[in-house]
């Protein structure tokens, strides 16, 4: 079975609903709290949404200096997948696993609402044969506006960084679509060996019909589909 | 030695800034002609160094790890001594 580790911080919400979201996908996991966070053993990661350390500083500034942060980076090395949502994607771009920043969003509103997305890339343990595919989910937060200098921006689009685009009702990445003033309607990006992932909806938090959408399974069980047909892990 | 290092962190000049736009027309409807607000914040710090060399490595320690994300911010330091 797939071992899924899931770190907390002072301030994460998101990890028991990804516990339960992720044995939805058939998944074992484990919360480990992030002074004390041992990957090995483990087939992923995930970096979970809420307020690490209450967002002092910047989102995700201070949970980047974590141990469990330099724990994280040796295990993406290694090529096993890691999924950050919501301050998870603020935590992987704080410490360099992701490019860009995620600041203020544009009109300064937090956004709890519905987004419609676009898979743009299927070169991730995630996504894969879902490229081209419209899949809505929920965000809740302040702070999700995409942003990196040009050069940054035209390295994600060429080298196909970006895996989730916000799109509007009929599929275009306009600025009705986009929630928070994200650079080219980013909503989700990948690392350039594609096991890092992170986005700013919540895939945990619509995925059973009772919380008004599916769609986030179709992330997890490519997780768990790409796990089942890797060797199993050492010492399990 | 005891120092204080004030430093300023502000997003780069290519960065949106929300906050500054929302000010903007705040001030504007008090009347004024303002074309442009670039917002930032001033944190303070109190520390120990041997000397004046070693407490100016030590703000930029501060700055590049932690006060500000080098992606979209600025920082400058003033530094008093003892």
């Amino acid at each position: 079975m797939a071992r899924v580790a899931i770190l907390r911080f002072p301030g994460t919400w998101s990890d028991r609903d990804f516990e339960h979201a992720l044995s939805l996908a058939g998944a074992e996991t484990e919360i480990l709290w992030h002074e004390d966070v041992h990957l090995s053993g483990f087939d992923a990661a995930i970096v979970p949404g809420g307020f690490a350390y209450g967002d002092h500083v910047r989102a995700g500034a201070i949970a980047r200096l974590s141990p469990a942060i330099r724990e994280l980076r040796r295990f993406a090395e290694e090529g096993k997948p890691v999924l950050g949502s919501c301050n998870g994607f603020q935590i992987l771009c704080e410490a360099g696993l992701l490019p860009g920043a995620l600041t203020r969003n544009v009109g300064l509103e937090f956004r709890c609402d519905w987004v419609r997305m676009r898979i743009e890339s299927d070169a991730t343990p995630f996504t894969r044969g879902l490229k081209g595919a419209e899949v809505r989910m929920p965000i809740a937060h302040g702070e999700g506006c995409w942003v990196a200098d040009e050069k940054t921006v035209e390295r994600v689009e060429a080298e196909g960084l970006v895996v989730f685009r916000y799109v509007d009702e009929r599929g275009a990445a306009t600025a009705a679509g986009n929630p928070n003033g994200s650079l080219h309607n980013v909503a989700g990006l990948r690392s350039a060996a594609g096991n890092v992932v992170g986005l700013m909806p919540h895939p945990e938090r619509c995925a059973e019909p009772l919380m008004g959408g599916t769609d986030g399974m179709k992330v997890l069980d490519g997780l768990v589909r790409s796990l089942g047909t890797a060797p199993a892990p050492l010492g399990v | 030695m005891r120092y204080v290092a004030t430093i300023h962190v502000r997003p780069k000049i290519e960065v949106r800034d929300p906050q500054g736009e929302a000010i903007v027309g705040a001030l504007n409807s008090l009347g004024l002609g303002v074309a442009n607000v670039r917002t930032g914040k001033e944190i303070v710090v109190t520390f120990d160094a041997a000397d004046e060399a070693a407490a100016r490595r030590a703000t930029d320690v501060m700055g590049r790890e932690l006060l500000a994300n080098p992606v979209i911010e600025d920082f400058s330091v003033e530094l008093s001594g003892p």
